[in-house]
């Protein structure tokens, strides 16, 4: 009668009243039996109490039993009702979905009574279980769907008002170095840093109105057994909103193969829409999903982790790889930028990330995300250590056009200039490359800023990258025939550094002693020019006692006319340097001359003599404004020096 | 289980049950040292530059080999996360494949939970048996309508939601046109045997690299759904001289004749697992769509083999699929050291060019 691992005791009930009726058949025969101990008689009566009193049991089972069916009936009637309906029934109204969760919950607790009987027969419990069952299985289906139009229909989009992004100029290290202009690069140490302090952002990306209902639907689904269901259906229309969301910031499926073949142009452009939406997704999306995960199935054990991170993974792992492919490219200095956008915004989310995935099982995402962190951070270095050593290999055959500024010298300045933006980032990154500082920044400096930016990391590399500057410049100066226009050249270029420097957050990184110094260097060659040029040619004023003054003022003035042919078309674009210059070769030039009038006005040299010091003092004003004031037709020589 | 069912697929080998095969007859042993042949070779840093002058790379037949080696380096790269994304998918026919379990072990059986299975099973079997061409159709389309369904009243099309989501992880991670087949193809066209008097020095090192390579990541393809496989090579020329191509030519020839089966069926995979889950979801459909109440004891026998096997292959995949996704990305993140490991060197090879 006992079945082995069976919950009840007893068969179904007309079995049972068979088998009890069949007993107390027996028991009554054996009571005709006269030769009955007493005993054995005291056992029949015992036995025959229990068995009425399990008839009463049965009895008022099927009473109960009848109650069980008819409970059945009503939850299969509300069920069914909804099969042929093609309306939604949580668009039909509160009180409708309220029914049908409970007429699921009746089923449920149909199911629950029947389980306590046995179910190895074929009677009518039995039927009714699988009964049950069946609407059960339509009900769950219904939940499914109506789990999945709820999440669809009611999910929310949201907008950042709050968060904006720096937009930074780009940089093209090319040629022509037209992108490099100095008035595209003024604003650009601006740099945004909202996002940083403030670690709330997450946002209802469905309405929140709804989490009752997508809960309740979790509460029974996961109640009738049905959790996998449930799980598989919520991750799989996740996945979907949250791919969607990508496309939305733009974000389109690259290959790596594609990602290596973009144009530099093509590339920037979606790295900033890279970083932009991995800010978004990691910091406001992903923390609005694991919160309403958590919501819906906090109560179900580590299922809301489970789904978190199913819905998240793939997606997470696009951005990664993007990454990735990134920091595979070559180290153009035009990158470096991008890198350190890159690495930055990384660095930033570190905590959003090990909020998100901090669970023991996804220790491999956060691995993977250091990785790339690293990787970002060490192709940043190389591509800054590289663009030192491009700078100390850049040549030319040809000496740069009228002694200007070259156009590497603005390229490496308002490169360098851009990159005090990333400081505390660069200084992190560089603390473990060795570099050969030049100009060592010493004790003498004064102020706590300045001394900590000059002995940075950065500061040394910074002073490192315009020494290799200097050298090259130094290289290049030496391709002049004329040895005063060398001189012309490197002030023109050494003062455009030290303007750069005084005028930007660079000054903090080479400190005064560095200005000083640079400007002496601006002294030296102002010096070596003026000496080059003028110390022949005032020379040449000076009575030697052989050479007649016909003959000096002749040579005197033949080589001034050639001065001034020549350094006219120089050129020094900054007007205070130029006239610093024109007044210090004066102050050199006019006094020699008027002493050399003054001596020789009473020697009738006055036909020989071609201009007044009055004359030659407006004439050397007129000195490297880049124009020849006499040979304007003959320009195109001017290359050739 | 029938006895041919366990042979482990190549790639069940490598990843999942490599320790298994170890304890299985001795018939195994020559395809062990295949497979620590293979092995030994699969490692792809780039040790065979090292030590070596710097400029003897950088000049010719050299210079365009090592090109050529990168540019297979990158699609490897993107075969890599194409078949990271076959392998969440995998992972989502596990789920279906657990539910299918978890209806059909209760007892007795009754029509709801055949339902259910049935749900489940067709879910599976779409997922499964689709044509890798079909994941270039964005699912937003399908998902449209399936949203609109109800509220346009468009009738009682009951599908299930499930049923459209094949392999939806595929379309996940890679580019929307993208080809496996044809990134195999374009990685094993231009891989020229070296000749005579370039069979000395590097070219024969770099030449036995890529064939590594291509030959991995083919197998990988063959094994493991990824995005658009049709059309994917079964063959491919390796010299029978070379001492090391026995090894590879001998794989080569037992994955190719499974690929064309493969093709021939419509299957996910020449993984063994899934394979065998794909076989086990037909039967039991069969079992499903002819259930009546109540069924036969044999065929409840039959079904109950059948479910614990599909149990069991479950309990592999939830083991094993996680762990051969990271090897995947190991090789992945191998190849890019290896690849930044020998541009450094052209690099350095290189007489430094100005940039300006």
């Amino acid at each position: 009668m006992v079945m082995p691992g069976c919950q009840s005791m007893t068969s179904t009930y007309e079995g049972e009243q068979h088998v009890i009726a069949a007993a107390q058949h027996i028991l009554k025969v054996l009571g005709e039996n006269k030769s009955l101990t007493d005993d054995f008689r005291r056992v029949l009566t015992e036995l025959d109490s229990h068995l009425s009193a399990m008839t009463i049991i049965t009895e008022s089972k099927r009473r109960g039993f009848a109650e069980v069916e008819e409970q059945l009936k009503c939850a299969e009637r509300k069920v069914r009702r909804w099969d042929s309906n093609p309306s939604l029934i949580w668009d039909s109204g509160p009180t409708e979905a309220s029914e049908y969760i409970q007429a699921v919950n009746e089923i449920h607790t149909v199911m629950e009574t029947l389980g306590g009987l046995s179910m190895n027969d074929h009677g009518r419990p039995k039927e009714l279980a699988f009964r049950a069952q069946c609407v059960q299985q339509i009900a769950m289906s219904r939940l499914e769907e109506e789990l999945y139009h709820i999440l669809v229909q009611h999910k929310q989009s949201f907008e950042l008002k709050n968060i904006s992004f720096p937009s930074r100029v780009d940089f093209v290290y090319d040629e022509s170095f037209v992108s490099v202009e100095d008035e595209i690069i003024n604003d650009t140490s601006q740099r945004d840093n909202s996002g940083r302090e403030s670690n709330e952002y997450t946002v209802d990306l469905i309405d929140p109105l709804l989490i009752p209902d997508i809960k309740s639907i979790a509460s029974v689904m996961f109640a009738s057994g049905y959790d996998r269901e449930f799980c598989e259906a919520f991750i799989g229309n996740r996945k979907d909103a949250l791919d969607e969301h990508l496309s939305n910031l733009e974000i389109q499926k690259l290959s790596i193969d594609d990602v290596l073949k973009l144009e530099w142009d093509a590339l920037s452009c979606e790295i900033k829409k890279w970083v932009w939406a991995v800010k978004i997704i990691i910091r406001v999306y992903l923390a609005s999903e694991k919160r309403f995960c958590n919501q819906i199935l906090g109560d179900f054990g580590s299922h809301d982790s489970y789904c978190f991170v199913e819905i998240s993974r793939a997606s997470i792992f696009y951005l990664l790889n993007f990454g990735e492919a990134i920091a595979m490219g070559p180290y153009k200095p035009e990158k470096l930028f991008r890198f350190l956008d890159m690495y930055e915004v990384l660095a930033d989310l570190h905590l959003d990330m090990e909020g998100l995935f901090s669970e023991v099982a996804n220790a491999f995402v956060m691995s993977e995300f250091h990785d790339l962190l690293r990787r970002l951070g060490d192709s940043a270095s190389a591509t800054f250590l590289n663009f030192r050593n491009a700078i100390a290999l850049d040549s030319s055959m040809h000496p740069f056009p009228r002694g200007e500024i070259h156009h590497l010298t603005r390229y490496v300045m308002n490169y360098i200039k851009t990159l005090t933006a990333y400081c505390d980032t660069l200084n992190v990154l560089l603390k473990d490359q060795d570099v050969d500082d030049p100009n060592p920044v010493f004790e003498t400096d004064n102020g706590q800023d300045i001394c900590t930016s000059a002995f940075s990391p950065m500061g040394c590399h910074l002073r490192s990258i315009t020494s290799a500057l200097e050298s090259n410049l130094i290289r290049r100066s030496k391709l002049y025939k004329d040895g005063s226009l060398e001189h012309i050249f490197l002030m023109n270029n050494i003062h455009y550094m030290v303007q750069k420097v005084k005028g930007s957050e660079l000054r903090l990184f080479f400190g005064d002693e560095w200005i000083r110094k640079h400007n002496g260097k601006l002294q030296q060659h102002a010096t070596s020019y003026e000496r080059a040029t003028w110390s022949f040619v005032v020379s040449l004023l000076r009575d030697d006692g052989r050479t007649s003054l016909k003959e000096r003022c002749r040579r005197f003035s033949n080589a001034f006319d050639d001065v001034y042919k020549i350094q006219t078309r120089w050129c020094i674009p900054d007007l205070h340097l130029r006239e610093d210059l024109q007044i210090s070769t004066s102050q050199k030039v006019i006094p020699a001359y008027r002493a050399f009038l003054g001596i020789n006005s009473r020697n009738g040299s006055d036909k020989y003599i071609k201009y007044t010091s009055d004359d030659m003092e407006k004439m050397l004003l007129d000195l490297f404004a880049g124009s020849s004031m006499s040979l304007r037709n003959s320009r195109s020589n001017s290359h050739k020096w | 289980m029938p006895a041919t069912e366990n042979q482990p697929s190549f790639l069940g080998r490598i990843s999942i049950r490599r320790n298994q095969i170890i304890a299985m007859d001795g018939n195994h042993e020559q395809e062990l040292e295949d497979l620590e042949l293979f092995q030994r070779h699969i490692e792809f840093k780039a040790a065979l530059i090292m030590g070596r002058d710097p400029s003897q790379i950088s000049k010719p037949p050299l210079d365009r080999l090592l090109s050529d080696y990168m540019e297979r380096a990158v699609k490897a790269l993107d075969i890599c996360n194409a078949v990271t994304g076959g392998v969440d998918s995998i992972r989502e026919c596990q789920k279906l494949a657990e539910i299918v379990v978890s209806a059909l072990e209760q007892k007795p059986i009754g029509d709801g939970q055949v339902k259910r299975a049935k749900k489940a099973l067709s879910a599976l079997m779409s997922a499964s048996a689709i044509d890798d061409k079909e994941n270039n159709h964005p699912r937003y389309a399908e998902r449209t309508w399936s949203f609109g369904r109800r509220g346009n009243n468009s009738g009682g099309n009951h599908k299930d939601r499930t049923n459209h989501g094949s392999f939806r992880s595929l379309s996940m991670v890679v580019a929307k046109n993208w080809s496996a087949a044809k990134q195999i193809q374009a990685m094993s066209s231009n891989l020229a045997v070296p000749r005579g008097g370039e069979s000395t020095g590097l070219v024969q090192p770099v030449y036995i690299m890529s064939n590594v390579m291509v030959f991995v990541m083919w197998a990988l393809v063959a094994a493991i759904p990824c995005q658009e496989r049709s059309g994917l090579l079964t063959h491919f020329q390796i010299p029978k001289q070379f001492g090391w191509a026995h090894a590879i030519i001998g794989m080569q020839e037992k994955i190719g004749e499974e690929w064309k089966k493969k093709e021939k069926k419509g299957s996910a995979g020449l993984l063994e697992e899934v394979q065998r889950m794909e076989k086990l979801g037909q039967s039991l459909i069969e079992f499903a769509d002819g259930f009546q109440f109540p069924a036969e004891d044999e065929k409840l026998e039959e079904a109950a083999a059948q479910v614990a096997e599909l149990a069991e292959i479950c309990q592999r995949m939830e083991e094993g699929l996680l762990p051969l996704q990271q090897q995947i990305r190991e090789v992945f993140h191998r190849i890019v050291r290896s690849r930044r490991e020998v541009l450094d060197l052209l690099d350095h090879g290189k007489v430094s060019q100005p940039i300006i």
